[in-house]
C-alpha cells in the first residue's frame, strides 16, 4: 500500500514537471508579447519597454525564466504581468468564485443522471428510453452559448429577474437570508446551463453501464431467485454498475477550469475560466502557466484519488 | 440410412441462410434505428450541401457570399432585393434573399452554403488527425507495448504521454494555443485534432491488447506473417468499430468546439465563413435580425445532432455484446 | 425500495430548492424604480475590468475611468476643452532661457563672445531698439558663473538577441559661463531674435569635446551624439508656477500639499515603478516646492503639450513613500530577490487606492465589480449619487439585456443599438464627436503605395458616407485629417476625398495600371494585389475591411483580407512594418502634437509611424507645433499640417465615431440655485463629447413623470 502510494506520487510529480515544461514552452514560444509590453501604447518609449521586459525577465534565456517561475511559484511570490498582484491569492479568489457554480452543476448532473439513466436502461427500447436518448443527444448538440442566450432572454422576459452576475447590486442592506437566496438564484441558470451537457453524457453512461450489468449472471440468478424487480435492479445491479463511476469522481476536478470559460463569459461570472481567458488575451504568462499547473495538479490528484477509491470499493483490485 | 442422414444433414446445412457478414448485420441493426437513419439522411444532405456550397460559392459563383449591399442590410428571410438601390450585377439569384441578409447586406444563404463546407471540413479533418494519431499511438502501445526503450517500455512511454495530454483542460488548451497562434483555419483543425486523440489511443490500445491474445493473431504470428500485414489486415479492421463510433461523435464535437472558439473570438476568421462564426457574429444582432442568430444556431444543432445520432446508432449496431437482444 | 425513492426524490428536492430562490430575488422593477437605495446608486457596465488603480501606472481605459473618480489632478479640461484648475487654483507660464558664452568665438563685430560681452551686446541692442520685440517679454538678464556637473545617462544597446538593453554611463560636463534670460512668457523665437547680434555660426560647431569627460574611449563614442542635448548652446526652460488649493484632504483625512505633487512626479520618474507616463514628464527638469501650496515646475526644453500631463491624478505621499513600501514588504515577508525589484507597482495601494477625488474607493472584486462611495469631504460640490458601481459584464448582448432591465444604468452602447433606443421614449440618447478616428493605413514604404495618387485613388473608391449611414447608423462623421473634429486644430475648410470610383480608375491609369482580361489591374505583368489586415474582436473594423475589399474589387484592385489577434497583429505586422494595408484607429488627445504618429523619425520598428510616412514639410510643422506656446499661432500651424497630411493621404481617413451614450430618461442634471432651490436640467454633452462632465450633478428621479419635458 505505502510503496504504491509512494510510487504513484513520485510518478505524478515527474509528470507534473514535464507538463509544466511543455506548457511553459508552448506559451513562451508563441508569438505575441505580454500586453504590458504593448508598444502601441503611444506613451511607451523603447527604454520603458526594455525596462518592463527586464522586470518580467523576458530578456533572459527560456530555462532561466522557467526556474524563476518555479522559484516564485514555490515561494508564493509569483506576480501577474498584468497588475503585478500575487498570482496565487488571485487564483484562490477565483477558485472560490467558481466553486459554488461547479458544486451546484455537479449536484444537478449526478442527481439527475442516475434516475434517468437507470430508468432508460430498465425500459430499454421503450418510449421513455427513446425520448431520453433523443433529448440527451439534442442537449449535447446545442452550442452552449446559443442555448444560454435563449435561456437568459426567456428568464428575463418572462420572470423579470436578473440572471447575470453573481448577485444583485444594491442589496447590501437587505437581510442576510435575502442576500443568500439572491446568490443562490444567480447560481441556478448558469449551473443548469453548464450541467446540461453533463446530464446528457452521464445519463447515457449510466444507461450503458446498467445494460452491461443486467446481463451478468448474478443478476440473472437474482431474478431467478424470484426477487422483486426493484430489488434486483437497485440492490444487485446498481451496486456493481456504480463501480466505474467512482473513478469519474477523480476526473471531475479539472472540469472546474476548462469547461466553464464560455458560461462564465456569458453570465459575467468571475471564475477561474475567465481569469484564464483574460490572461490569455493579455499574454499574462504567469497566470496562464499557474492555472495550467493547478489544473494538471488537480487532474493528477484526481487520478490518484480514483485509483485508491477503486481499490477500496473493488476487492478484486489490489494496490501494488 | 447412414447415407440418408448424412445427406439430410448436408441439405440442412446448405439450406441454412448464408452467415451474414458483420458489416451487413450491423447495417441491418442500424436500419432499425429510425433516429440514426434519419441522422444519416441529414448527413447525406449536409455533405451534398457542402459540396454544392463549395462549387456554387467559389467555383461557379451563383450564390455570392462576399458581395456587400449595404442598403439591403438586415432583410428578413424571403425578402426581395431593393432593385432600385442595388445594381443588377449584385442581385441574388431570382432577386430573393432566401435566408435574409446580414449586417453588411450579404446573402445569408450564400454564407451558410459556403460555411457548410468549411464547418464540415473542420470537423472531418480535425477528427481525421485525431483518429490517425490515436490509432498509431494506441496501436504501437498495444502491439509493441512490451518493447523496451532503454529503461522504459514503449507502452509506459506512450501511455504516460497520453496521461500528460489528458491533464490539460482540453478547451482551455485549445483556446491557449489557438489564441497564441495565428488564427488560420488549418491551425484550428490541427489544434482540435491534436488535443482530442487520447480517448481513441486508449481504446485502440485496449482493443489491440485483447486482439493480440486472440487465436487468429497468435496463429498469424506463428505463421511468420509480416507484422505490418498482421496489424493492418487483421487487427486494425477488428479494432475499427469503436474508432468509427468515436470519430462520428468526434466530428460533432469538433463543430461545437469551433463554434465555441468563434464565440470567444478565436474561431475561423473572416473572410472564411463557418456556421460558428456566423452564429457568433449574429448574436449581437439578436434583437435587430434574429435570423442571423437562429439560422446558424439551428443548423449547427441539427447537424451535430445528426452526427451524434448516427454515432449512437453505429455504437449499437457495432457492439457485439448488445446484439441479438 | 428506499434507494429507488431516494434516487428519484433527490433531484426533485434539489431542483425545488434551487428554484425557490427565485421568490427571494427582487424583480427588475424593484431594482430600477421606487427603491430609494437604488436611486442613490449608479451602476455602470463595462466589458473589461480595471487593471491597476493608480494614476501614474494605469494604461487602460477601465482603470483610468475609475482613477478619474478617485483622484484629482492639478488641472483638468473644462467643458470647452480649455485647461481648468482643480487641485491647483491657478498657474502662470514663464521662461528662463540660457545661452552659453564662447570666449574663443569671434562675434560679427569681431569681439570675443565672453559672458560680459554678451550681456553688454544685449543691453546695447535693447537700448537702440534692435530688440524691441523683447521689450514686453524680457524681464532681466544675468551672467551665471562656470561650473561642473556629473550626470548618468542611460543608453539602449542591443543585447545578444538584438533587443535593446539599457546601460548606464557617467559623464562629467564642464559648463562654461552662461547668460540667463528671464522672460514673463515663453518665446520660441528668442534666439532667432539674437542671431543678428551673434551670427548664425554661434549656434553651430560648439567644441563639445572640450567640455565633456567620459570614462573610457569606447563610451565617449557612444555618448558623443548626446552632447548637444546634454549641453545645449541655447536652451529654453519654460517654467510653470502652480498655486495649490489649500484645505483639500485625501480620503483618509490627510491634508494635500505641494509635497504630494513633487512625490507624484518623482514616483513617475523612478525607474523601479515602470510608469507608462515617463515620456510625458521626461521634459521636466525639476519640480521645486516654494511653499506648501506653491510648486514650480521647470522644463528642459520647449514642449507646449507638457502642461496637459498635470491633469493626471496626484498620489498621497504619506501612503506610498519608501518607508511605507518598506513596511509593506516586511508585512508580506518577501524574499530578497523580490524586495530588490519591489516598486509602487507591487503595492497593495493599487487595489485600494486613496486619492482626493469626488469618490472614495470601497471594494474591488476582480472581474466582478468596483464599488465607490461619494466623498462627503470633497472640496467642490459633493456628488448626488451616493454609490457608484463599475460592473464587469464581458458580453455585449448580456450588457444590453441588463441595461434594458434596469440593472445597469449605462454601458458602451453600440451604434445599431442606439438606433433602437432612439425610438424608445423612456431613454435619452446623446451623440457627440469623439476623439477616436478610423482609417486605412497604407505601408508607404511598399512601392505599390509609394505614389500618393495611388493612395488617393484607393480612398476615392470607398464610399465613406455609405459606411457611416449603414454600418454606423449615422453615428459617425467623415474626417479629412489627423485631428479630432471638435478640436480647433481640425481645419473644417478641407474637403474630403469625394467618392468617385471612375476618377479613381483614371488616377490609377495615370500611374500606369491597366485592366487585364480578368478585370484586375496590372502593370508590367504585376497584379495590383495586396493584403488588408486588422485585429479580431472588432466587428466594425472587420466590416470596414469587407466593404473596402468589395469596393476595391470594383476598380480592379485585388485585396485579400486577414484578421489576427491583437498581440499577433502588433508583433508580426505593425511593429515590423511588414504589412500592406491595415484598418485601424487612433484615439487622440486634445493636444495638437503628432510627433509620434507622423514624424519621419518615428518610422522605425516598434514606433508609431508604422506606415512610414515621410514629408519634410510635415516634419518641420510637427516640430514647430510642439514648441509653440501661443495658441493662435499653434492653431494656424496645425491647420497647415492638417492640409499637408490630407494632401499626402498616408491613410485613407474614414470617420470619427460619435461618442454615443444612452441613459434612462429619469436621470437628470440637478442645478442648485444660491438660495438652495433645485432645478432639473437635461443632461447634455460638452465639447469633449462626454456627457459625464457634470456627473457629480446627476440624479436619478423616482418616476418618469417627475422628469420635466425638456
Amino acid at each position: 500500500m505505502w510503496t504504491f502510494l509512494f510510487r504513484a506520487i513520485l510518478q505524478r510529480l515527474v509528470l507534473l514537471v514535464l507538463i509544466s515544461m511543455i506548457a511553459f514552452s508552448i506559451v513562451h514560444l508563441a508569438p505575441g508579447e505580454p500586453s504590458e509590453v504593448d508598444p502601441n501604447n503611444p506613451r511607451m518609449k523603447p527604454e520603458d519597454i526594455a525596462r518592463i521586459r527586464a522586470a518580467f525577465h523576458l530578456d533572459e534565456p527560456l530555462y532561466l525564466q522557467y526556474t524563476y517561475w518555479l522559484r516564485d511559484l514555490a515561494t508564493g511570490e509569483l506576480k501577474s504581468f498584468k497588475d503585478s498582484q500575487p498570482v496565487l491569492p488571485k487564483i484562490w479568489q477565483r477558485f472560490l468564485n467558481s466553486l459554488p457554480l461547479f458544486i451546484c452543476a455537479t449536484l444537478i448532473v449526478w442527481s439527475l443522471s442516475f434516475p434517468t439513466g437507470i430508468q432508460a436502461a430498465i425500459q430499454r427500447g421503450s418510449p421513455f428510453d427513446r425520448t431520453t436518448t433523443f433529448v440527451a443527444y439534442a442537449l449535447i448538440s446545442i452550442p452552449g452559448f446559443f442555448l444560454s442566450y435563449l435561456a437568459i432572454q426567456w428568464v428575463v422576459d418572462v420572470f423579470n429577474v436578473p440572471v447575470i452576475g453573481m448577485r444583485t447590486f444594491g442589496m447590501e442592506n437587505a437581510q442576510p437570508v435575502f442576500r443568500w437566496m439572491d446568490r443562490l438564484w444567480h447560481l441556478v441558470v448558469p449551473s443548469l446551463m453548464s450541467a446540461i451537457a453533463g446530464i446528457a453524457i452521464l445519463s447515457r453512461y449510466v444507461r450503458s453501464q446498467m445494460l452491461e450489468v443486467v446481463r451478468q449472471d448474478y443478476v440473472r440468478t437474482a431474478r431467478a431467485k424470484g426477487l422483486p424487480e426493484d430489488a434486483v435492479i437497485y440492490r444487485h445491479a446498481l451496486r456493481n454498475a456504480l463501480l466505474p463511476f467512482v473513478t469519474m469522481f477523480g476526473f471531475l476536478l479539472p472540469g472546474l477550469i476548462g469547461g466553464s470559460v464560455i458560461f462564465e463569459q456569458i453570465f459575467a461570472w468571475p471564475g477561474l475560466g475567465r481569469l484564464g481567458y483574460e490572461a490569455i488575451l493579455a499574454r499574462d504568462f504567469p497566470v496562464i502557466l499557474t492555472i495550467n499547473f493547478v489544473a494538471a495538479t488537480l487532474t493528477l490528484v484526481g487520478t490518484l484519488f480514483s485509483d485508491i477509491l477503486y481499490a477500496v470499493v473493488d476487492p478484486r483490485i489490489r494496490l501494488q | 440410412m447412414a447415407e440418408l442422414i448424412h445427406t439430410a444433414t448436408f441439405t440442412a446445412e446448405t439450406e441454412q441462410p448464408k452467415p451474414e457478414t458483420p458489416l451487413r448485420e450491423a447495417w441491418r441493426i442500424f436500419q432499425k434505428d429510425r433516429l440514426a437513419l434519419s441522422g444519416l439522411v441529414v448527413l447525406g444532405l449536409l455533405v451534398a450541401m457542402a459540396v454544392a456550397g463549395k462549387v456554387l460559392t467559389e467555383w461557379i459563383i451563383i450564390f455570392d457570399p462576399a458581395t456587400v449591399r449595404l442598403p439591403d442590410k438586415f432583410l428578413p428571410p424571403f425578402s426581395a432585393v431593393s432593385a432600385d438601390l442595388i445594381p443588377a450585377l449584385n442581385h441574388p439569384l431570382f432577386g430573393i434573399y432566401l435566408l435574409g441578409t446580414d449586417e453588411l447586406g450579404r446573402d445569408v444563404f450564400a454564407r451558410m452554403l459556403q460555411g457548410s463546407f468549411v464547418s464540415l471540413s473542420i470537423g472531418f479533418i480535425a477528427v481525421g488527425i485525431s483518429v490517425t494519431i490515436g490509432i498509431i499511438l494506441g496501436g504501437l502501445s498495444g502491439f509493441y507495448g512490451s518493447v523496451k526503450l532503454g529503461f522504459i517500455s514503449v507502452d509506459t512511454l506512450i501511455m504516460r504521454f497520453t496521461d500528460i495530454m489528458l491533464c490539460f483542460p482540453t478547451f482551455f488548451l485549445i483556446l491557449t494555443v489557438v489564441a497564441l497562434l495565428p488564427p488560420s483555419i488549418y491551425n484550428i483543425m490541427i489544434v482540435i485534432g491534436l488535443t482530442s486523440w487520447m480517448a481513441t489511443a486508449r481504446f485502440v490500445r485496449a482493443e489491440f491488447l485483447a486482439l493480440r491474445e486472440q487465436d487468429f493473431v497468435v496463429a498469424a504470428l506463428a505463421l511468420g506473417l509480416p507484422e505490418s500485414r498482421i496489424i493492418f489486415r487483421h487487427m486494425v479492421p477488428n479494432a475499427i468499430a469503436p474508432v468509427l463510433v468515436s470519430a462520428t461523435i468526434g466530428v460533432a464535437g469538433a463543430i461545437l468546439t469551433e463554434s465555441g472558439l468563434s464565440f470567444l473570438g478565436f474561431g475561423v476568421q473572416p473572410p472564411d465563413a463557418t456556421w460558428g462564426n456566423i452564429l457568433a457574429n449574429g448574436r449581437g444582432f439578436i434583437f435587430d435580425a434574429p435570423w442571423l442568430f437562429f439560422i446558424p444556431g439551428v443548423a449547427i444543432f441539427v447537424v451535430v445532432l445528426a452526427f451524434n445520432l448516427v454515432g449512437e446508432g453505429l455504437r449499437e449496431a457495432l457492439n457485439p455484446r448488445l446484439r441479438n437482444r | 425500495m428506499n434507494l429507488k425513492r431516494a434516487l428519484i426524490l433527490t433531484p426533485l428536492v434539489l431542483i425545488a430548492f434551487l428554484l425557490q430562490s427565485y421568490f427571494w430575488v427582487p424583480s427588475y422593477e424593484k431594482q430600477s424604480v421606487g427603491n430609494p437605495a437604488r436611486l442613490q446608486t449608479y451602476i455602470e457596465g463595462s466589458i473589461a475590468d480595471a487593471k491597476i488603480l493608480n494614476p501614474i501606472l494605469n494604461a487602460d481605459g477601465a482603470s483610468s475611468h475609475i482613477v478619474d473618480f478617485v483622484f484629482d489632478g492639478l488641472l483638468d479640461m473644462d467643458e470647452n476643452l480649455n485647461l481648468r484648475g482643480r487641485l491647483a487654483t491657478d498657474w502662470t507660464i514663464t521662461e528662463k532661457a540660457y545661452l552659453l558664452a564662447r570666449p574663443q568665438f569671434a562675434l560679427p563685430d569681431s569681439s570675443l563672445a565672453t559672458g560680459t560681452r554678451l550681456i553688454e551686446l544685449v543691453s546695447l541692442a535693447r537700448a537702440d531698439g534692435r530688440l524691441s520685440a523683447l521689450d514686453s517679454m524680457l524681464l532681466s538678464t544675468r551672467l551665471l558663473p562656470a561650473g561642473e556637473k556629473t550626470e548618468t545617462i542611460t543608453l539602449l544597446e542591443p543585447d545578444e538577441q538584438g533587443r535593446p538593453k539599457p546601460t548606464a554611463i557617467e559623464v562629467t560636463i564642464r559648463i562654461p559661463q552662461r547668460i540667463e534670460f528671464t522672460l514673463n512668457t515663453v518665446d520660441q523665437d528668442l534666439f532667432k531674435r539674437l542671431t543678428p547680434l551673434l551670427g548664425r555660426a554661434y549656434f553651430q560647431d560648439f567644441p563639445y569635446t572640450d567640455h565633456f569627460v567620459v570614462a573610457g574611449p569606447d563610451s565617449l563614442e557612444k555618448v558623443q551624439p548626446q552632447f548637444p542635448a546634454l549641453l545645449p548652446v541655447a536652451e529654453h526652460n519654460p517654467i510653470i508656477l502652480f498655486h495649490l488649493r489649500p484645505d483639500v484632504r485625501f480620503h483618509d483625512g490627510h491634508p494635500f500639499d505641494a509635497g504630494d505633487v513633487k512625490f507624484t512626479y518623482e514616483a513617475i520618474m523612478n525607474p523601479r515603478n515602470i510608469s507608462p507616463r515617463t515620456s510625458d514628464y521626461e521634459p521636466i527638469k525639476s519640480v521645486e516646492i516654494l511653499d506648501p501650496y506653491t510648486v514650480q515646475v521647470t522644463y528642459k526644453r520647449l514642449y507646449s503639450p507638457a502642461i496637459n500631463a498635470w491633469t493626471m491624478g496626484i498620489l498621497p505621499e504619506h501612503l506610498l513613500n519608501a518607508q511605507v513600501l518598506e513596511e509593506e514588504m516586511n508585512a508580506r515577508g518577501l524574499s530578497d530577490a523580490t524586495r530588490a525589484n519591489f516598486g509602487m507597482r507591487d503595492s497593495d495601494f493599487n487595489r485600494h487606492p486613496i486619492g482626493a477625488g469626488p469618490f472614495r474607493f470601497v471594494e474591488w472584486q476582480g472581474d466582478e465589480f468596483i464599488h465607490l462611495n461619494r466623498n462627503e469631504d470633497y472640496w467642490e460640490r459633493i456628488p448626488e449619487y451616493e454609490n457608484y458601481y463599475f460592473r464587469v459584464i464581458p458580453e455585449l448582448l448580456t450588457q444590453e439585456i441588463e441595461f434594458k432591465s434596469g440593472a445597469i444604468d449605462s454601458y458602451g452602447v453600440q451604434p445599431h443599438q442606439v438606433a433602437r433606443y432612439k425610438q424608445d421614449t423612456s431613454y435619452q440618447s446623446f451623440s457627440s464627436s469623439g476623439f477616436g478616428y478610423s482609417y486605412i493605413g497604407y505601408n508607404n514604404r511598399n512601392p505599390l503605395f509609394s505614389d500618393k495618387r495611388v493612395r488617393r485613388a484607393l480612398g476615392m473608391a470607398i464610399n465613406v458616407d455609405e459606411i457611416i449611414t449603414y454600418l454606423l447608423y449615422g453615428e459617425g462623421e467623415q474626417i479629412t485629417g489627423p485631428y479630432p473634429r471638435q478640436t480647433e486644430w481640425y481645419d473644417s475648410a478641407i474637403k474630403p476625398l469625394s467618392y468617385d470610383p471612375d476618377g479613381a480608375q483614371r488616377l490609377l491609369k495615370e500611374v500606369g495600371w491597366q485592366r487585364n482580361n480578368d478585370g484586375w489591374l496590372e502593370k508590367d505583368g504585376q497584379l495590383f494585389e495586396f493584403n488588408l489586415t486588422t485585429n479580431n474582436g472588432n466587428l466594425i473594423r472587420s466590416n470596414i475591411m469587407t466593404i473596402a475589399q468589395d469596393a476595391w474589387k470594383k476598380i480592379g484592385v485585388r485585396c485579400n483580407t486577414q484578421v489576427f489577434e491583437w498581440a499577433v497583429f502588433l508583433k508580426d505586422f505593425i511593429n515590423t512594418g511588414s504589412f500592406d494595408a491595415v484598418v485601424l484607429g487612433w484615439s487622440m488627445g486634445i493636444d495638437p502634437d503628432l510627433y509620434q504618429i507622423f514624424h519621419s523619425s518615428q518610422a522605425g520598428p516598434q514606433q508609431l509611424n508604422f506606415v512610414g510616412y515621410t514629408s519634410p514639410e510635415a516634419d518641420d510643422l510637427i516640430v514647430r507645433i510642439r514648441e509653440e506656446y501661443d495658441h493662435d499661432r499653434q492653431r494656424a500651424l496645425a491647420h497647415r499640417l492638417h492640409r499637408v497630411i490630407a494632401e499626402d493621404q498616408p491613410y485613407t481617413f474614414l470617420y470619427v465615431g460619435l461618442a454615443t451614450r444612452v441613459l434612462d430618461k429619469k436621470i437628470v442634471l440637478v442645478e442648485k440655485e444660491p438660495d438652495g432651490d433645485e432645478r432639473y436640467e437635461k443632461i447634455y454633452p460638452t465639447k469633449s463629447g462626454s456627457i459625464s462632465f457634470y456627473f457629480n450633478k446627476w440624479r436619478k428621479l423616482d418616476r418618469l413623470e417627475l422628469t420635466p419635458d425638456f
